[in-house]
Formats: C-alpha cells, structure tokens, sequence
C-alpha cells in the first residue's frame, strides 16, 4: 500500500503548494540536464585535463562530424482470428506498423522517436472521409546521459510504471505472445499506457543488486483517460511516478521491482478523482524458462468524497524454449484477470476479465516469428465464455 | 604414376599446411584454442572487471567508465570464436537470443546504439586503439601487441579459471 499524503484530494484551489513543487521539481530536472561545457563537448566532467589530448581531439572531431546521425528500424504483424462469439476484429487484420527512429545528436544527447501506423475500422467514413491508417507519435523522447547513475529527459514515454509497457512497446516481435495482456493494451484505461513530461533515471551496482530507479512528472490521463495529455494536461495537477527495479547478477537474469503513481483524473463530465497506482513485477528473463508476472492496483476517489474503491489486475506468463530443432519453437501460457470495482466511477467502461492463453511461437528466422493462440475468457459473473483462435505473423527490420 | 603423383601432391599439401598452418591461423586471428582477452582503449581506468561486470558491458546495462567516457562496445561479427566466446561463457545466450537483446535494448531507448561489428582481429585491435572507450575481445596472442588487456575476477589470459576460453578448447 502507498502511503497518502495529507491534502492530495483536497480541491484544485486549495493546492499552491503543488504548483511550488512542480516549479521545484522542473528546477532540479533542469539543472540537472544543463551541461558543464566539458560534458557539451562530450567529454567527462571527471576526467583530467589529459582528456583534452590530442588523440581525444581529434577522435571527437571525428566523432562530431557524425551528428546527427539517424538509424531506423521498424517492426510489423499480420494477424488472423476466429471467435465463437463476435469480439474485437475478425478475420485478416493488419497490425501495427511502427517505425522506430533513433538520432545520436552528440555523444550525450539522444533522439529516440516511435511512430505507428494503425490501420482504422472506420476507414472511408464521415465527412471528410475517414482514412484508412490512423497515424501516431507514440515516444518522442530526447534524452541527456551524464553518466550511468543520471539520465535526464522530456518527451511523450510509455508510462514506465509497468514492465511489459516498457519493455515491448509495441514491437510484437519482441515478445513472446500474439497480444499484450489486457491490463496493458493500447487503447486500454487500467493504467495509463502514455506518460508527457520529464523522467531521471539511473542505475547504481548496489553490490551486484544493480538498483536502477525512475522519477517522473508530467500530464497524467486526459480528459478521455485512455490517452496521455499530449496537448497540456486536463486540469492543473501534474501527475508523479517513480519506479524502482533490481536485476542482480545473481541469479542472473531475474528482474524485480515495484512502482508508484499518482495523478488527479478529470473526466469530461468535470469530475475529478485522485487516482493512485502501486505496481510491482518479477520477470526471469532467461527463456528456460521464461517468466513473467505483474500485479496492479489502481484506487480512485472522487474530490470532496469519502469513500475510494479499488481495481486490480495481474498476470502471469510462463514459456519455454525447446531444445530440439534447432531450438525455433516456444510453447507459453498466461493467465490474466482484471477486477473492476463496480463502484470505480473512472472504470466505468473497462470491463472485468479472466483469460487464459495456450500458444506457440516458431521464429521463422532470426528477424521474424509465427505464432498460434488459443484463448478462452469470461467477462465477469454470469457472461457467457468466449474462445477464440489467434494467428500471428510479425517481423522486425 | 599417376599413384606417386597423388601422393606427392598429398605430401606437400601435407607439409604445406604444419609449416605455414599455424602461422597463417596466428596471423589471421584464428588460433582455435587459445583464450580470449578483453582488451580496452589505453585510457580506460579499468585493469580488473569481475565477470558480472563484463556481462553488463556486453549487454549495454553498463554504458560508462569511472572517468565518464562512453563505453563502446566491439564485437566480431557472427561465427567468428570471440564472439562466440563472449556470448556463452559471459552472457549466456544464443545468437538469437543476443540480437534480440540488443534489438530490444536500442528499441526501447536504453542506448542510442548496439555493438559496433568488427569484421576481424586486426580491425578489432586496430579500433580499440582508437576509439575512447573501447572494449574488444581478441585473441590472446593478439593481446599480447601492446594492448591494455583487462583482467577477469583478477585473472589474466591463460591463468588457471580464467572466464574466457575458446569455444572448442579443453
């Protein structure tokens, strides 16, 4: 449970106290990124005068003639599914199409950019007509690196309060199954999938604990709460995360870690709800076996109200890379489940789930994978099941 | 005739290959059975990285030296035994797996870039030398040239427990 802070759901006008700490917290963040004309020059601020040497001169004039540099990769699926009852798509589908964008623009300072290209239900549509891709900037991200323990950057993130959210974005390829779970689908309002403002993020060895930490501020859900405040935030109250994780060497390839948010949420009808998340993950990321589970709970209570209800959601995914034929194939399993409160005015649309997913991933090469689902699920008490069958081919470049 | 001609072809091919063979295999970095060294740019501050450390370089999660300056990661290009080397005994991972990795890695804007390839031992030396920052893995007998060699949980090339053996070696 997170600890509450007195007067964090008291009015908007009732809390200067808030904006000052905004102001500070953009303060330090700047400081922070405003670099020594040593580390502008993409030198260290600890290193010796020697660093000027000749040799590193002339590497740095070489190295300077490269910026900005531009690398870019993309990732992409064709999907194909068959349910017992009408849920979602049907038939062929064209994923995501993303194009990942990464710029070096000096040897501190980097550009990463994501754009995805979805193709639209209502294509043809309306007056103008609709089109048929529905284009996004998903990260934008610029990012100034000290050194391993500070990094400093602005920009439109996935909001890293959840692993998989940050771990796959939207690179299909790179996960093991056809689709996210469900607590973290695009499109999805459990948890805010995108993150506006400003991150620090860093990493200390901690006697091979290797803790790495984020600390963030920036626009929380807007008024629609499945989407970020891209263009400004929908009242005045900056939304805060911070995220902590360990991947110790030993055992090598186990990842923990917990994370916090909160954030006022003004819905379009003018009501606004203090919204707290608390999240946490362990993941082994060795894929004999490979395993990966995650819990959150997200709690809401209406300004001026007394009462907060409570929503929750976990999953938990285990798979294994066969030994045999040249070890391609990859069966998995996940069970999800979302409980909604009934009462969680903000989750009012989001719908409870349990599901459970039997697969197989075979790669195909070393750029690109086939894989096969059958799923079964249930949307709350007294709905019928559905069950349906998923095939995906997805590819990065 | 014909019979002793095949056999002196046989014979000089024969003598061809002990004389010049493992000086060809030395000078083109491809002794098969000697360790591997991880060498680094003369002005990194590191003579000693435990093995845990190591694995973190060649996984981008350490991207600095103490001093500050960038880490640049260099790694032969697939097949070649540093390669192979570093990728089982130090990240524990397939080919596949290591790409995945580094793919993910820069996708999920952790680094700006992956590993730098290099497509031979000597473009390997030759590239540590120059660039700030630099970790290779060569041959040993490659390392002994000059280059700043790095120990591994206190021990050198060669030295009984040392972390980094050829792939095929004993």
């Amino acid at each position: 449970m997170m600890s509450e802070s007195p007067g964090m759901d008291l009015p908007e006008s009732r809390r200067p106290w808030r904006f000052a700490r905004g102001l500070r917290t953009a303060a330090v963040c700047c400081l922070a990124l405003l670099p020594s004309p040593a580390v502008a020059a993409g030198q260290s601020p600890q290193e010796p005068q020697q660093a000027a040497a000749a040799t590193h001169d002339q590497h740095d004039q070489a190295e300077a003639a490269q910026y900005p540099n531009l690398r870019i990769a993309g990732f992409g699926d064709v999907n194909f599914s068959a349910t017992s009852k009408p849920e979602g798509p049907r038939g062929f589908t064209l994923g995501q199409f993303v194009l990942h964008m990464t710029s070096a623009l000096s040897p501190r300072v980097t550009f990463f950019g994501e754009i995805s290209l979805t193709a639209r239900g209502d294509a043809g549509t309306g007056s103008p007509a609709a089109t048929g891709f529905n284009t996004e900037v998903e990260r934008m991200i610029v990012r100034f690196d000290r050194n391993d323990q500070l990094k400093v950057s602005f920009g439109r993130y996935h909001t890293p309060i959840n692993w998989w959210n940050t771990h796959f974005h939207h690179g299909h390829w790179l996960q093991t199954t056809i689709a996210r779970p469900e607590m973290t689908q695009f499109g999805g309002r459990f948890i805010p999938v995108h993150f506006v403002g400003g991150l620090v993020e860093g990493s200390v060895p901690a006697g091979g604990m290797n803790l790495n930490y984020q600390a963030g501020i920036g626009n929380g859900r807007a008024a629609v709460i499945s989407r970020g405040g891209d263009a400004g935030d929908s009242n005045g109250n900056r939304a805060v995360l911070a995220n902590v994780f360990a991947r110790p060497d030993r055992p090598y390839g186990l990842q923990v870690g917990g994370s916090v948010y909160a954030d006022t949420v003004t819905l379009a009808n003018s009501r606004e709800f203090a919204e707290r998340i608390v999240a946490a993950h362990a993941v082994w990321q060795k894929e004999e076996p490979e395993f990966i589970t995650e819990f959150a709970a997200v709690r809401h209570r209406e300004t001026g109200g007394s009462s907060a209800t409570w929503s929750r959601a976990f999953y938990a995914q285990v798979a294994y890379r066969l030994p045999w034929q040249e070890r391609l194939w990859k069966p998995y399993y996940r069970f999800e489940h979302v409980g909604i409160d009934e009462a969680d005015a903000v989750f009012q649309t989001v719908q409870p789930l349990d599901m459970s997913t039997f697969g197989i991933r075979y790669d195909l090469s070393q750029f690109a994978a086939a894989k096969g689902e059958y799923r079964t699920w249930t949307r709350g008490n007294g709905v019928e099941r559905n069950h349906g069958a998923f095939f995906q081919v997805c590819f990065t470049f | 005739m014909r019979r002793s001609l095949l056999l002196r072809i046989a014979a000089a091919l024969v003598a061809i290959r002990l004389i010049a063979g493992p000086a060809i295999g030395l000078a083109s970095g491809q002794a098969d059975t000697g360790p591997i060294a991880v060498v680094v740019h003369p002005d990194v501050p590191v003579d000693n990285l435990t093995l845990a450390e190591l694995r973190r370089i060649l996984l981008g999660d350490r991207e600095f030296w103490p001093s500050g300056v960038r880490v640049t990661l260099l790694i032969r290009a697939p097949v070649a035994r540093e390669r192979d080397a570093a990728l089982k005994q130090v990240c524990q991972m397939t080919e596949a797996q290591f790409r995945q990795h580094w793919i993910g890695k820069v996708f999920r804007a952790e680094t700006p870039s992956g590993p730098k390839i290099v497509y031979s031992a000597e473009m390997a030396v030759e590239q540590v030398n120059r660039i700030p920052g630099a970790i290779a893995f060569v041959d040993a007998a490659l390392a002994a040239k000059g280059l700043k060699v790095v120990k591994i949980d206190g021990r050198s090339p060669g030295q009984a427990g040392y972390a980094l053996r050829s792939p095929g070696a004993k």
